[in-house]
Protein backbone atom coordinates (compact mmCIF):
# COMPACT_ATOMS: atom_id res chain seq x y z
CA UNK A 1 0.00 0.00 0.00
CA UNK A 2 1.49 3.48 -1.18
CA UNK A 3 -1.23 5.52 0.36
CA UNK A 4 -0.38 7.31 3.61
CA UNK A 5 -3.02 6.15 6.23
CA UNK A 6 -4.93 9.04 7.80
CA UNK A 7 -5.20 8.76 12.04
CA UNK A 8 -9.16 7.89 11.44
CA UNK A 9 -8.04 5.32 9.29
CA UNK A 10 -5.73 3.92 12.26
CA UNK A 11 -8.12 4.12 14.13
CA UNK A 12 -10.84 2.35 12.07
CA UNK A 13 -8.15 -0.54 12.06
CA UNK A 14 -8.49 -0.17 15.84
CA UNK A 15 -11.92 -1.05 16.40
CA UNK A 16 -11.92 -3.87 14.36
CA UNK A 17 -9.25 -5.02 16.56
CA UNK A 18 -8.98 -3.25 20.32
CA UNK A 19 -11.88 -5.71 21.88
CA UNK A 20 -10.04 -8.59 20.95
CA UNK A 21 -6.53 -7.18 21.97
CA UNK A 22 -8.01 -6.52 25.21
CA UNK A 23 -9.32 -9.81 25.24
CA UNK A 24 -6.36 -11.72 24.83
CA UNK A 25 -4.05 -9.81 26.90
CA UNK A 26 -6.50 -9.85 29.65
CA UNK A 27 -6.52 -13.56 29.17
CA UNK A 28 -2.49 -13.63 28.88
CA UNK A 29 -1.76 -11.25 31.76
CA UNK A 30 -4.47 -12.31 33.99
CA UNK A 31 -4.51 -7.99 34.71
CA UNK A 32 -7.22 -6.04 33.07
CA UNK A 33 -5.63 -2.61 33.40
CA UNK A 34 -2.44 -3.59 32.25
CA UNK A 35 -3.68 -5.01 28.93
CA UNK A 36 -5.64 -2.28 28.78
CA UNK A 37 -2.58 -0.34 28.84
CA UNK A 38 -0.23 -2.34 26.52
CA UNK A 39 -3.07 -2.50 24.13
CA UNK A 40 -3.13 1.12 24.23
CA UNK A 41 0.81 1.35 23.82
CA UNK A 42 0.31 -0.32 20.55
CA UNK A 43 -1.91 1.98 19.34
CA UNK A 44 0.08 4.64 20.07
CA UNK A 45 2.98 2.42 18.14
CA UNK A 46 0.49 2.22 15.26
CA UNK A 47 0.11 5.73 14.97
CA UNK A 48 3.87 6.67 15.01
CA UNK A 49 4.67 4.71 12.81
CA UNK A 50 1.80 3.47 10.06
CA UNK A 51 1.72 6.75 8.73
CA UNK A 52 5.07 7.00 7.70
CA UNK A 53 4.71 4.30 4.58
CA UNK A 54 7.89 5.60 3.16
CA UNK A 55 9.81 3.44 5.68
CA UNK A 56 10.14 0.15 6.43
CA UNK A 57 7.76 -0.77 8.83
CA UNK A 58 5.27 1.93 7.45
CA UNK A 59 1.91 1.88 5.84
CA UNK A 60 -0.93 -0.55 7.46
CA UNK A 61 0.36 -3.86 7.36
CA UNK A 62 -0.88 -6.85 5.76
CA UNK A 63 -2.18 -8.52 9.03
CA UNK A 64 -2.88 -5.29 11.01
CA UNK A 65 -4.26 -7.43 14.49
CA UNK A 66 -0.83 -9.22 14.45
CA UNK A 67 1.21 -6.39 14.17
CA UNK A 68 -0.39 -5.16 17.24
CA UNK A 69 -0.31 -8.23 19.40
CA UNK A 70 3.11 -8.51 18.53
CA UNK A 71 3.98 -5.02 19.90
CA UNK A 72 1.70 -5.38 23.12
CA UNK A 73 3.41 -8.74 23.96
CA UNK A 74 6.75 -7.26 22.83
CA UNK A 75 5.90 -4.78 25.13
CA UNK A 76 4.13 -6.67 28.19
CA UNK A 77 7.87 -8.77 28.13
CA UNK A 78 9.76 -6.25 28.98
CA UNK A 79 7.68 -4.45 31.37
CA UNK A 80 8.03 -8.19 33.23
CA UNK A 81 11.51 -8.27 32.98
CA UNK A 82 12.03 -4.58 34.30
CA UNK A 83 9.63 -4.95 37.62
CA UNK A 84 12.39 -7.00 40.01
CA UNK A 85 9.87 -7.31 42.34
CA UNK A 86 7.92 -9.52 40.63
CA UNK A 87 10.31 -11.16 38.20
CA UNK A 88 10.45 -14.57 40.42
CA UNK A 89 6.38 -15.06 39.80
CA UNK A 90 6.32 -13.27 36.36
CA UNK A 91 9.38 -14.90 34.54
CA UNK A 92 7.40 -18.17 33.99
CA UNK A 93 4.62 -15.75 32.61
CA UNK A 94 7.16 -13.97 30.27
CA UNK A 95 8.56 -16.81 28.79
CA UNK A 96 5.16 -18.34 27.77
CA UNK A 97 4.11 -15.06 26.30
CA UNK A 98 7.56 -15.27 24.64
CA UNK A 99 7.32 -18.70 23.51
CA UNK A 100 4.06 -17.66 22.33
CA UNK A 101 5.11 -17.08 18.21
CA UNK A 102 3.02 -14.31 16.18
CA UNK A 103 0.89 -17.26 14.87
CA UNK A 104 -0.38 -17.21 18.44
CA UNK A 105 -2.48 -14.57 17.48
CA UNK A 106 -4.50 -17.16 15.67
CA UNK A 107 -4.74 -19.14 18.08
CA UNK A 108 -6.21 -16.55 20.42
CA UNK A 109 -8.81 -15.65 17.90
CA UNK A 110 -10.00 -19.27 18.83
CA UNK A 111 -11.01 -17.83 21.76
CA UNK A 112 -12.20 -14.53 20.96
CA UNK A 113 -16.36 -15.59 21.95
CA UNK A 114 -14.37 -16.53 25.53
CA UNK A 115 -12.62 -13.08 25.58
CA UNK A 116 -15.33 -10.88 24.45
CA UNK A 117 -18.23 -12.35 27.16
CA UNK A 118 -15.48 -11.82 29.53
CA UNK A 119 -14.58 -8.35 29.19
CA UNK A 120 -18.71 -8.44 29.15
CA UNK A 121 -18.77 -9.49 32.39
CA UNK A 122 -15.95 -7.62 33.63
CA UNK A 123 -17.12 -4.36 32.35
CA UNK A 124 -21.03 -4.80 34.28
CA UNK A 125 -19.36 -6.45 37.44
CA UNK A 126 -21.42 -5.86 40.64
CA UNK A 127 -18.07 -4.65 42.21
CA UNK A 128 -18.93 -1.25 40.10
CA UNK A 129 -20.99 1.42 40.40
CA UNK A 130 -24.01 1.45 38.22
CA UNK A 131 -23.13 4.70 36.47
CA UNK A 132 -19.27 3.36 35.50
CA UNK A 133 -20.51 0.06 33.48
CA UNK A 134 -21.73 1.64 30.66
CA UNK A 135 -18.69 3.62 29.88
CA UNK A 136 -16.18 0.61 30.18
CA UNK A 137 -19.07 -1.65 28.46
CA UNK A 138 -18.22 0.86 25.20
CA UNK A 139 -14.74 0.90 25.42
CA UNK A 140 -13.73 -3.03 26.47
CA UNK A 141 -16.46 -4.47 24.42
CA UNK A 142 -17.81 -1.80 22.20
CA UNK A 143 -14.04 -0.88 21.18
CA UNK A 144 -14.66 2.74 21.64
CA UNK A 145 -12.45 5.57 22.38
CA UNK A 146 -12.90 7.21 25.41
CA UNK A 147 -13.02 10.58 23.57
CA UNK A 148 -15.80 8.72 21.66
CA UNK A 149 -17.59 7.53 24.36
CA UNK A 150 -17.00 11.30 26.32
CA UNK A 151 -18.59 12.68 23.07
CA UNK A 152 -21.50 10.27 23.21
CA UNK A 153 -22.46 11.33 26.95
CA UNK A 154 -21.98 14.95 26.88
CA UNK A 155 -19.02 14.99 29.23
CA UNK A 156 -15.14 16.38 28.83
CA UNK A 157 -12.87 13.74 28.01
CA UNK A 158 -10.93 13.87 30.51
CA UNK A 159 -14.33 13.36 33.12
CA UNK A 160 -14.87 10.38 31.21
CA UNK A 161 -11.08 9.06 30.95
CA UNK A 162 -11.69 9.29 34.91
CA UNK A 163 -14.75 7.62 35.21
CA UNK A 164 -13.28 4.51 33.04
CA UNK A 165 -9.71 4.41 35.04
CA UNK A 166 -11.43 5.05 38.28
CA UNK A 167 -13.69 1.67 37.12
CA UNK A 168 -10.91 -0.28 36.14
CA UNK A 169 -8.92 0.81 39.61
CA UNK A 170 -12.28 -0.71 41.34
CA UNK A 171 -11.96 -3.57 39.24
CA UNK A 172 -8.11 -4.18 40.66
CA UNK A 173 -9.19 -3.21 43.77
CA UNK A 174 -12.39 -5.40 44.56
CA UNK A 175 -10.15 -8.61 43.37
CA UNK A 176 -12.73 -9.63 40.71
CA UNK A 177 -12.22 -12.96 39.16
CA UNK A 178 -11.13 -13.01 35.91
CA UNK A 179 -12.95 -16.72 35.77
CA UNK A 180 -15.76 -16.76 33.83
CA UNK A 181 -18.94 -17.44 36.07
CA UNK A 182 -20.71 -20.47 36.42
CA UNK A 183 -24.50 -21.56 37.23
CA UNK A 184 -26.79 -19.19 39.37
CA UNK A 185 -23.92 -16.67 39.31
CA UNK A 186 -23.77 -16.46 35.38
CA UNK A 187 -26.95 -16.02 35.11
CA UNK A 188 -27.61 -13.26 37.76
CA UNK A 189 -24.13 -11.41 35.97
CA UNK A 190 -25.64 -12.13 32.77
CA UNK A 191 -28.83 -9.90 33.55
CA UNK A 192 -26.23 -7.36 34.28
CA UNK A 193 -24.83 -7.18 31.18
CA UNK A 194 -28.01 -7.14 29.69
CA UNK A 195 -29.38 -4.46 31.81
CA UNK A 196 -26.28 -2.33 31.34
CA UNK A 197 -27.01 -2.55 27.18
CA UNK A 198 -30.55 -1.62 27.47
CA UNK A 199 -29.45 1.54 29.79
CA UNK A 200 -27.00 2.22 26.97
CA UNK A 201 -29.85 1.96 24.22
CA UNK A 202 -32.12 4.05 26.46
CA UNK A 203 -29.72 6.91 26.92
CA UNK A 204 -29.91 7.20 23.22
CA UNK A 205 -33.45 6.44 23.09
CA UNK A 206 -35.11 9.24 24.95
CA UNK A 207 -31.98 11.33 26.26
CA UNK A 208 -32.19 12.51 30.01
CA UNK A 209 -30.71 15.53 29.44
CA UNK A 210 -29.45 18.08 26.92
CA UNK A 211 -30.76 19.42 23.75
CA UNK A 212 -31.13 16.27 21.82
CA UNK A 213 -34.20 14.01 22.12
CA UNK A 214 -32.32 11.30 20.70
CA UNK A 215 -28.67 10.21 20.39
CA UNK A 216 -28.89 7.34 17.92
CA UNK A 217 -25.22 6.78 18.22
CA UNK A 218 -25.80 5.05 21.17
CA UNK A 219 -28.64 3.31 20.25
CA UNK A 220 -26.51 2.01 17.38
CA UNK A 221 -23.41 0.66 20.17
CA UNK A 222 -25.90 -0.56 21.87
CA UNK A 223 -27.54 -2.74 18.85
CA UNK A 224 -24.07 -3.79 18.26
CA UNK A 225 -23.55 -4.71 21.82
CA UNK A 226 -26.35 -6.91 21.74
CA UNK A 227 -25.90 -8.77 18.86
CA UNK A 228 -22.12 -9.61 19.85
CA UNK A 229 -24.09 -11.12 22.75
CA UNK A 230 -26.46 -12.75 20.92
CA UNK A 231 -23.53 -14.68 19.38
CA UNK A 232 -21.73 -15.20 22.01
CA UNK A 233 -24.81 -16.65 24.64
CA UNK A 234 -26.95 -18.60 22.02
CA UNK A 235 -29.28 -20.78 24.44
CA UNK A 236 -30.48 -17.50 26.18
CA UNK A 237 -34.02 -16.27 25.42
CA UNK A 238 -33.77 -13.16 26.92
CA UNK A 239 -30.50 -12.56 24.99
CA UNK A 240 -32.35 -12.76 22.42
CA UNK A 241 -35.17 -10.79 23.09
CA UNK A 242 -33.06 -8.15 24.17
CA UNK A 243 -31.64 -7.63 20.80
CA UNK A 244 -35.04 -8.14 19.71
CA UNK A 245 -36.11 -5.38 21.74
CA UNK A 246 -33.26 -2.69 20.31
CA UNK A 247 -33.56 -3.72 17.23
CA UNK A 248 -37.51 -3.06 16.73
CA UNK A 249 -36.88 0.39 19.01
CA UNK A 250 -33.87 1.51 17.00
CA UNK A 251 -35.87 1.17 13.93
CA UNK A 252 -37.83 4.01 14.76
CA UNK A 253 -35.30 6.16 15.19
CA UNK A 254 -35.45 7.91 11.40
CA UNK A 255 -39.32 8.44 12.53
CA UNK A 256 -38.74 9.81 15.98
CA UNK A 257 -37.86 13.49 14.92
CA UNK A 258 -39.66 15.43 12.42
CA UNK A 259 -37.99 18.10 9.92
CA UNK A 260 -37.46 20.49 12.87
CA UNK A 261 -35.93 17.94 14.87
CA UNK A 262 -39.07 17.74 17.62
CA UNK A 263 -39.95 14.35 19.23
CA UNK A 264 -42.72 12.41 17.08
CA UNK A 265 -44.33 9.97 19.13
CA UNK A 266 -45.24 6.40 17.97
CA UNK A 267 -48.52 6.95 16.49
CA UNK A 268 -47.84 9.80 14.53
CA UNK A 269 -44.86 8.55 13.29
CA UNK A 270 -43.78 8.16 9.20
CA UNK A 271 -43.85 4.53 9.71
CA UNK A 272 -42.69 4.25 5.83
CA UNK A 273 -39.33 5.13 7.64
CA UNK A 274 -39.24 2.66 10.14
CA UNK A 275 -35.89 0.83 9.29
CA UNK A 276 -37.32 -2.61 7.94
CA UNK A 277 -34.01 -4.37 8.15
CA UNK A 278 -33.63 -3.95 11.60
CA UNK A 279 -37.26 -4.75 11.63
CA UNK A 280 -36.44 -7.95 10.08
CA UNK A 281 -33.68 -8.50 12.42
CA UNK A 282 -35.59 -7.85 15.57
CA UNK A 283 -38.13 -10.42 14.41
CA UNK A 284 -35.71 -12.88 13.71
CA UNK A 285 -34.28 -12.35 16.93
CA UNK A 286 -37.72 -12.60 18.69
CA UNK A 287 -38.54 -16.14 16.82
CA UNK A 288 -34.95 -17.29 18.41
CA UNK A 289 -36.07 -16.38 21.58
CA UNK A 290 -39.67 -17.45 21.92
CA UNK A 291 -38.49 -21.08 20.06
CA UNK A 292 -35.59 -21.25 22.99
CA UNK A 293 -38.95 -20.45 25.25
CA UNK A 294 -40.73 -23.19 23.82
CA UNK A 295 -38.26 -25.39 24.52
CA UNK A 296 -37.97 -24.68 28.51
CA UNK A 297 -35.24 -22.14 28.59
CA UNK A 298 -36.95 -19.27 31.10
CA UNK A 299 -38.34 -16.55 28.87
CA UNK A 300 -38.75 -12.81 30.78
CA UNK A 301 -39.24 -9.13 30.64
CA UNK A 302 -37.57 -8.60 27.58
CA UNK A 303 -39.15 -10.86 25.19
CA UNK A 304 -41.75 -9.64 26.35
CA UNK A 305 -40.85 -6.07 25.89
CA UNK A 306 -40.03 -7.37 22.31
CA UNK A 307 -43.25 -9.35 21.57
CA UNK A 308 -45.05 -5.67 22.28
CA UNK A 309 -42.79 -3.71 20.00
CA UNK A 310 -43.39 -6.43 17.21
CA UNK A 311 -47.13 -5.90 17.34
CA UNK A 312 -46.02 -2.26 16.70
CA UNK A 313 -44.02 -3.18 14.04
CA UNK A 314 -46.38 -5.58 12.31
CA UNK A 315 -48.78 -2.46 12.00
CA UNK A 316 -48.54 -1.16 8.39
CA UNK A 317 -50.70 1.81 9.89
CA UNK A 318 -51.38 2.76 13.57
CA UNK A 319 -54.87 2.06 13.19
CA UNK A 320 -54.03 -1.62 12.49
CA UNK A 321 -52.06 -2.29 15.70
CA UNK A 322 -53.05 -5.07 17.93
CA UNK A 323 -53.89 -3.19 20.74
CA UNK A 324 -55.66 -6.42 22.44
CA UNK A 325 -52.67 -8.77 22.32
CA UNK A 326 -50.31 -5.38 23.47
CA UNK A 327 -52.83 -5.30 26.66
CA UNK A 328 -52.87 -8.89 26.80
CA UNK A 329 -48.71 -8.81 27.10
CA UNK A 330 -48.46 -5.78 29.27
CA UNK A 331 -50.82 -8.14 31.62
CA UNK A 332 -48.47 -10.83 31.72
CA UNK A 333 -45.45 -7.99 31.97
CA UNK A 334 -47.33 -6.43 35.09
CA UNK A 335 -47.38 -9.72 36.79
CA UNK A 336 -43.98 -10.80 35.85
CA UNK A 337 -42.27 -7.67 36.52
CA UNK A 338 -44.99 -5.05 39.30
CA UNK A 339 -43.65 -1.49 38.39
CA UNK A 340 -45.92 1.27 38.38
CA UNK A 341 -43.98 2.31 34.98
CA UNK A 342 -45.33 -0.72 33.54
CA UNK A 343 -48.87 0.05 35.04
CA UNK A 344 -48.56 3.14 32.87
CA UNK A 345 -47.77 1.50 29.94
CA UNK A 346 -50.50 -1.42 30.57
CA UNK A 347 -52.66 1.83 31.11
CA UNK A 348 -52.24 3.45 27.54
CA UNK A 349 -52.67 -0.40 26.00
CA UNK A 350 -56.33 -0.79 27.57
CA UNK A 351 -56.79 2.50 26.75
CA UNK A 352 -56.55 1.94 23.25
CA UNK A 353 -57.93 -2.26 23.42
CA UNK A 354 -60.86 -1.13 25.49
CA UNK A 355 -61.09 2.41 25.73
CA UNK A 356 -60.16 5.65 27.39
CA UNK A 357 -61.88 4.77 30.26
CA UNK A 358 -60.37 1.37 31.08
CA UNK A 359 -56.96 2.85 31.01
CA UNK A 360 -57.95 5.31 33.52
CA UNK A 361 -59.02 2.39 35.49
CA UNK A 362 -55.78 1.18 35.14
CA UNK A 363 -53.99 4.55 35.78
CA UNK A 364 -55.90 4.93 39.26
CA UNK A 365 -54.37 2.30 41.19
CA UNK A 366 -51.11 4.12 40.30
CA UNK A 367 -52.34 7.47 40.56
CA UNK A 368 -50.47 8.06 44.09
CA UNK A 369 -47.59 5.73 43.74
CA UNK A 370 -44.69 7.81 45.23
CA UNK A 371 -42.61 6.70 42.42
CA UNK A 372 -44.48 8.35 40.04
CA UNK A 373 -44.53 11.96 41.81
CA UNK A 374 -42.56 14.07 39.74
CA UNK A 375 -42.61 12.21 36.99
CA UNK A 376 -44.04 13.32 33.48
CA UNK A 377 -44.80 10.19 32.30
CA UNK A 378 -47.81 9.46 34.26
CA UNK A 379 -49.21 12.93 33.66
CA UNK A 380 -48.58 12.59 29.71
CA UNK A 381 -50.67 9.55 29.80
CA UNK A 382 -53.22 10.83 31.88
CA UNK A 383 -53.28 13.54 29.54
CA UNK A 384 -53.81 11.62 26.80
CA UNK A 385 -56.47 8.72 27.93
CA UNK A 386 -58.47 12.47 29.04
CA UNK A 387 -58.36 13.62 25.69
CA UNK A 388 -59.75 10.43 24.51
CA UNK A 389 -62.46 10.57 26.73
CA UNK A 390 -63.28 13.73 25.87
CA UNK A 391 -62.07 15.26 28.74
CA UNK A 392 -60.37 17.95 27.58
CA UNK A 393 -60.27 20.54 30.81
CA UNK A 394 -58.08 17.32 32.72
CA UNK A 395 -56.55 16.65 29.55
CA UNK A 396 -54.80 20.32 29.39
CA UNK A 397 -53.75 20.45 32.98
CA UNK A 398 -52.35 16.98 32.61
CA UNK A 399 -50.25 17.77 29.74
CA UNK A 400 -49.50 21.55 31.44
CA UNK A 401 -48.45 19.45 34.72
CA UNK A 402 -46.23 17.19 32.52
CA UNK A 403 -44.39 19.78 30.48
CA UNK A 404 -43.46 21.66 33.70
CA UNK A 405 -41.86 18.13 35.26
CA UNK A 406 -39.99 16.95 32.01
CA UNK A 407 -36.30 17.87 32.25
CA UNK A 408 -35.93 17.51 28.20
CA UNK A 409 -36.38 20.34 26.07
CA UNK A 410 -37.86 18.43 22.74
CA UNK A 411 -40.26 16.99 25.24
CA UNK A 412 -41.52 19.50 27.01
CA UNK A 413 -42.17 21.28 23.46
CA UNK A 414 -44.58 18.30 22.41
CA UNK A 415 -46.53 18.45 26.02
CA UNK A 416 -47.02 22.05 25.85
CA UNK A 417 -48.67 21.66 22.32
CA UNK A 418 -50.86 19.22 23.69
CA UNK A 419 -51.61 21.15 26.31
CA UNK A 420 -52.15 24.19 24.37
CA UNK A 421 -54.60 21.87 21.77
CA UNK A 422 -56.69 20.78 24.81
CA UNK A 423 -56.78 24.57 26.36
CA UNK A 424 -60.30 25.82 25.61
CA UNK A 425 -59.83 29.38 23.94
CA UNK A 426 -57.90 27.60 21.56
CA UNK A 427 -59.51 24.49 20.51
CA UNK A 428 -60.43 23.95 16.78
CA UNK B 1 -24.28 4.84 7.94
CA UNK B 2 -24.55 2.05 5.67
CA UNK B 3 -22.35 1.62 2.76
CA UNK B 4 -22.56 -0.59 -0.58
CA UNK B 5 -19.23 -1.94 -1.67
CA UNK B 6 -18.73 -2.94 -4.92
CA UNK B 7 -16.06 -5.55 -5.91
CA UNK B 8 -14.63 -4.94 -9.52
CA UNK B 9 -12.36 -7.40 -11.75
CA UNK B 10 -12.05 -8.30 -15.27
CA UNK B 11 -14.33 -10.11 -17.19
CA UNK B 12 -12.71 -13.50 -17.47
CA UNK B 13 -11.66 -13.45 -14.11
CA UNK B 14 -13.31 -17.27 -13.46
CA UNK B 15 -14.44 -18.73 -10.63
CA UNK B 16 -13.13 -17.83 -6.79
CA UNK B 17 -11.30 -20.57 -5.57
CA UNK B 18 -12.73 -21.92 -2.54
CA UNK B 19 -10.09 -21.18 0.00
CA UNK B 20 -11.14 -17.70 -0.59
CA UNK B 21 -14.70 -18.10 0.40
CA UNK B 22 -13.53 -19.97 3.42
CA UNK B 23 -11.66 -17.11 4.38
CA UNK B 24 -13.99 -14.38 3.86
CA UNK B 25 -16.45 -16.52 5.69
CA UNK B 26 -14.15 -16.47 8.95
CA UNK B 27 -13.17 -12.61 8.36
CA UNK B 28 -16.56 -11.95 7.80
CA UNK B 29 -18.11 -14.51 11.21
CA UNK B 30 -17.74 -11.59 13.60
CA UNK B 31 -19.20 -8.87 10.87
CA UNK B 32 -22.67 -10.70 10.16
CA UNK B 33 -22.56 -11.50 13.75
CA UNK B 34 -22.65 -7.82 15.24
CA UNK B 35 -24.45 -6.88 12.46
CA UNK B 36 -21.84 -4.59 10.82
CA UNK B 37 -22.07 -7.01 7.41
CA UNK B 38 -25.54 -6.70 6.02
CA UNK B 39 -25.70 -8.74 2.93
CA UNK B 40 -22.55 -10.08 0.76
CA UNK B 41 -22.75 -12.20 -2.46
CA UNK B 42 -21.26 -12.76 -5.67
CA UNK B 43 -22.64 -11.99 -8.95
CA UNK B 44 -23.15 -14.22 -12.19
CA UNK B 45 -21.42 -12.62 -15.36
CA UNK B 46 -20.51 -13.69 -19.04
CA UNK B 47 -23.67 -14.49 -21.09
CA UNK B 48 -25.79 -14.48 -17.15
CA UNK B 49 -26.20 -10.82 -17.57
CA UNK B 50 -29.04 -8.95 -19.07
CA UNK B 51 -28.96 -5.24 -19.50
CA UNK B 52 -32.09 -3.65 -20.08
CA UNK B 53 -31.97 0.15 -21.31
CA UNK B 54 -34.42 3.01 -22.23
CA UNK B 55 -32.78 4.99 -25.30
CA UNK B 56 -34.55 7.64 -27.32
CA UNK B 57 -38.02 6.05 -25.84
CA UNK B 58 -37.51 2.68 -26.93
CA UNK B 59 -36.49 -0.26 -24.35
CA UNK B 60 -34.33 -2.74 -25.64
CA UNK B 61 -32.71 -5.43 -24.07
CA UNK B 62 -29.04 -6.52 -24.37
CA UNK B 63 -27.71 -9.95 -23.03
CA UNK B 64 -24.12 -10.15 -22.02
CA UNK B 65 -21.09 -10.89 -22.20
CA UNK B 66 -19.86 -7.92 -23.18
CA UNK B 67 -16.56 -8.54 -24.44
CA UNK B 68 -15.72 -5.19 -24.45
CA UNK B 69 -15.92 -4.42 -21.16
CA UNK B 70 -12.71 -4.33 -18.57
CA UNK B 71 -13.92 -4.47 -15.24
CA UNK B 72 -17.48 -5.84 -14.17
CA UNK B 73 -18.68 -5.88 -10.39
CA UNK B 74 -18.29 -9.05 -9.19
CA UNK B 75 -19.08 -9.18 -6.22
CA UNK B 76 -20.95 -6.49 -3.60
CA UNK B 77 -21.28 -6.39 0.00
CA UNK B 78 -23.35 -3.83 2.16
CA UNK B 79 -22.41 -2.66 5.33
CA UNK B 80 -23.22 -0.49 8.64
CA UNK B 81 -19.90 1.43 9.44
CA UNK B 82 -19.51 4.02 11.95
CA UNK B 83 -17.45 6.21 9.47
CA UNK B 84 -16.23 5.93 6.02
CA UNK B 85 -12.57 5.46 7.43
CA UNK B 86 -14.44 2.27 8.92
CA UNK B 87 -15.75 0.84 5.60
CA UNK B 88 -12.39 1.69 3.70
CA UNK B 89 -11.09 -0.06 6.19
CA UNK B 90 -13.25 -3.55 6.18
CA UNK B 91 -12.91 -2.83 2.15
CA UNK B 92 -8.43 -3.24 2.37
CA UNK B 93 -9.45 -6.02 4.10
CA UNK B 94 -11.80 -7.58 1.78
CA UNK B 95 -8.78 -7.13 -1.05
CA UNK B 96 -6.25 -8.65 1.19
CA UNK B 97 -7.98 -11.87 1.48
CA UNK B 98 -7.93 -11.79 -2.63
CA UNK B 99 -4.41 -11.17 -2.47
CA UNK B 100 -3.77 -13.94 -0.48
CA UNK B 101 -6.21 -16.40 -1.78
CA UNK B 102 -6.64 -15.82 -5.28
CA UNK B 103 -2.90 -15.36 -6.70
CA UNK B 104 -3.04 -13.46 -9.79
CA UNK B 105 -6.58 -11.62 -9.06
CA UNK B 106 -7.01 -7.79 -10.03
CA UNK B 107 -9.16 -5.67 -9.38
CA UNK B 108 -10.80 -3.29 -7.11
CA UNK B 109 -13.14 -2.06 -4.51
CA UNK B 110 -15.32 0.79 -4.76
CA UNK B 111 -17.00 2.06 -1.80
CA UNK B 112 -20.51 4.20 -2.18
CA UNK B 113 -22.73 5.38 0.72
CA UNK B 114 -26.16 4.56 0.68
CA UNK B 115 -28.48 7.58 0.82
CA UNK B 116 -30.46 7.29 4.33
CA UNK B 117 -31.96 9.61 6.97
CA UNK B 118 -28.51 10.51 8.51
CA UNK B 119 -26.81 11.50 5.45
Amino acid sequence: MSDQPTQEAITAVWRHESVRLVGALTRMTRDLDLAEDLAQDALVAALEQWPDSGRPGGGVPANPGAWLMAVAKRRAIDQFRRNDALRRRTAELARGLEEAEMPEFDAAVDHIEDDVLRLAFLSCHPALPPESRPALTLRLVGGLTTQEIARAYLVKDATMGQRISRAKRLLAESGASLEMPTGAERQARLGDVLAVVYLIFNEGYAASSGPEWTRPELCLEAMRLARILSWLVVDDPEVHGLQALLEIQGSRLPARRDADGRAVLLEAQDRRQWDQLLIRRGLTALAEAQRLGRAGRPVGTYVLQASIAACHARARRPEDTDWPEIARLYDVLAAAAPGPVVEVNRAVAHGRAHGADAGLDVLAAVDDDPALSGSHLLLAVRGDLMERAGRRDEAAAAFREAAALTRNDDERALLSRRADENTLDRRA
Amino acid sequence: MRYMVFVKMAPDAGDAPPALFEAMDTEMGQAFADGSMIAAGGLGGGEQIVELRLTDGAITTTDGPYAEAKELVGGFSIVEARSQEEAVEGARRVLELHQQYWPGWNGAVEIRPIWGPDN
